[in-house]
């Protein structure tokens, strides 16, 4: 029997009507990935490239124009698949006149969960709002409201986690913060699908990346994949005809025989470092460097 | 269900705490008080106009309450994305509908039982007595108010705020035309506007202001076929609204 995914978008395709009817615009073109059990996957594209509405197509808020999703090999709008989904959106809102306790209480009770007040402080302070447990959201920075968004998000342990730009705009102790729980949740059991702008919070905890551009899939891969297992080494010496220092990378293999040349020709190696290709190098190289 | 009352409630809860139910509230009693000393030139007629005035007063605050509670719920929670962590995880589309309807059906049933014993207290004042069909009379002011709720709700989710309230008035003003009435506006095309009439609600059943401002005694079973009627028709405006809603991007 082929594994269940928490997570299988086949083929989907969504455009949006154009004002006045003038034609249609495609928002994402035919793409395809899935998420698998107890994966971090990182869905990472420049503005627009068509991340946010591949999230709210799995979550049933788009209707999809093309393809197929599935939960667990279920519909999304099914009532047993959505227990199982922890959601985190961009920019979240709530209503302000309300407080953190009383939201985890209605969403316990809409979730079916007993109302254990013991836990929601837990939560709470696992989300670092300790202390505003009943202060209304309308006094909320952005990086609160963001943490409110994680409690609810976690407040069923859900098997899936669909993060969208969970840490943009928080300071980086914030950030930390998050991917530490991001991570402690994988730990226990639940799959990720991280949507991000910061490339280094994916290339950090996702064990796979797809990467979008223009609605477009550009490439799809483990990290190992994507970043190559080869390692690469940077070699920096003084040149003879300028006396500026120049730098040379090599894969691992060339590295000794091109420091033996070196050393034959008697130019001073400044020094010898590993050269680590980032995330940030295969997505400018999967996109071309294209900004939308 | 629990999930419908669960939000319900927390509807009940956030329009509580807007300004907008007491702003309206205040206005309705103001002018509840308002008709109350205006002084009438037959002193046996007072209770009559008082009545009259009242019941009519009740009725158009049901109609602000209707369009001040609901026409910017489903733009407010789109615009200020609160719908998205609801609708993406908890709640069904259906339950998010039936959840804000019921939230917003039970403060208006209660603002409008604060205006009926706001009129019982000016009978009070003026010593009239206070016919025992005031509150059934309330009460089908009460389902008129949630089937101008359900036409709010069905407008709020393909048109603007500016734009639900006219509608949604129009549609109030129609439905207390008689067939004749509405034959008159197009007499052209006398068996159109019959059809049309027979299909947009009809308003007028829910009126029972004069025969109780005229003493006369209003049949049990009428009430409860007004009720029936009330009631089906905001659900087929709710099944309306709900296959719209079902139908849109939530961008």
């Amino acid at each position: 029997m082929a594994d269940v995914h928490p997570l299988q978008v086949v083929n989907l395709s969504k455009q949006f009507p154009r004002k006045k009817r003038l034609g249609s615009v495609q928002a994402v073109a035919n793409i395809s990935f899935n998420v698998r059990q107890g994966e971090i996957v990182g869905f990472i594209g420049h503005n627009g490239a068509g991340k946010t509405t591949t999230i709210k197509c799995i979550l049933g808020l788009l209707k999809l124009t093309n393809g197929r999703i599935s939960l667990w090999d279920d519909v999304p709008a099914h009532p047993n698949v959505r227990k199982r989904i922890g959601y985190i959106p961009e920019n979240p809102d709530y209503d302000d006149s309300f407080h953190p306790m009383e939201y985890l209480r209605m969403f316990a009770s809409m979730r079916g969960l007993a109302d254990v007040n013991s836990e929601w402080m837990k939560l709470l302070k696992r989300v670092g709002l300790t202390g505003w447990e009943t202060t209304r959201i309308r006094q909320f920075s952005k990086g609160m409201r963001q943490r409110m968004s994680l409690a609810l998000a976690l407040q069923s342990n859900p098997d899936l986690l669909i993060m969208d730009e969970p840490t943009g705009g928080l300071d980086p102790i914030a950030r930390k913060e998050f991917r530490e729980i991001i991570l402690e949740e994988n730990k226990r059991g639940a799959s990720v699908f991280l949507s991000s702008h910061i490339l280094s919070d994916v290339e950090t905890i996702c064990d796979r990346a797809v990467i979008l551009s223009g609605g477009k899939l550009m490439a799809e891969g483990s990290m190992t994949d994507l970043l190559g297992e080869e390692h690469l080494y940077r070699i920096t010496v003084i040149s003879r005809k300028t006396g500026e220092e120049v730098e040379e990378t090599i894969p691992e293999a060339d590295l000794q025989s091109r420091i033996d040349s070196i050393r034959k020709d008697n130019l001073p190696i400044v020094k010898v470092e590993m050269a680590l290709k980032s995330l940030e190098d295969v997505f400018m190289a999967a996109t071309g460097g294209e900004k939308q | 269900m629990k999930a419908v009352f669960t939000f319900s409630l927390m509807t009940l809860r956030m329009l509580f705490r807007r300004r907008t139910l007491w702003g309206i509230l205040l206005v309705i009693l103001l002018a509840l008080a308002g008709i109350a000393s205006v002084p009438s030139f037959d002193v046996s007629n007072q209770g009559r106009f008082i009545l009259d005035f009242g019941l009519f007063g009740i009725e158009v605050g049901a109609l602000l309450l209707a369009l001040g509670l609901a026409a910017t719920l489903f733009p407010r929670d789109r615009e200020t994305r609160t719908l998205m962590p609801l609708i993406a995880v908890p709640l069904a589309r259906w339950q998010y509908l039936l959840g804000r309807f019921m939230g917003a059906a039970l403060v208006q049933a209660a603002a409008l039982l604060v205006t009926c014993l706001g009129l019982m207290l000016i009978l009070l004042f003026h010593r009239l007595p206070i016919p025992g069909d005031l509150l059934p009379a309330t009460l089908l002011i009460i389902i008129e108010g949630w089937f101008l709720l359900s036409t709010v709700f069905f407008f709020s989710f393909f048109t603007s705020p500016p734009l639900n309230w006219p509608l949604t008035t129009m549609l109030f003003i129609v439905s207390q035309m008689s067939v004749a009435e509405f034959v008159g506006i197009m007499p052209s095309a006398p068996g159109l506007m019959r059809t049309i009439r027979m299909i947009l609600p009809h308003a007028d059943v829910f009126h029972i202001k004069d025969p109780i401002a005229h003493g006369f005694e209003i049949e049990p079973v009428y009430f409860l076929i007004a009720i029936f009627y009330g009631l089906c028709y905001s659900a087929f405006m709710l099944s309306l609204a709900l296959a719209v809603f079902r139908g849109r991007d939530l961008k």
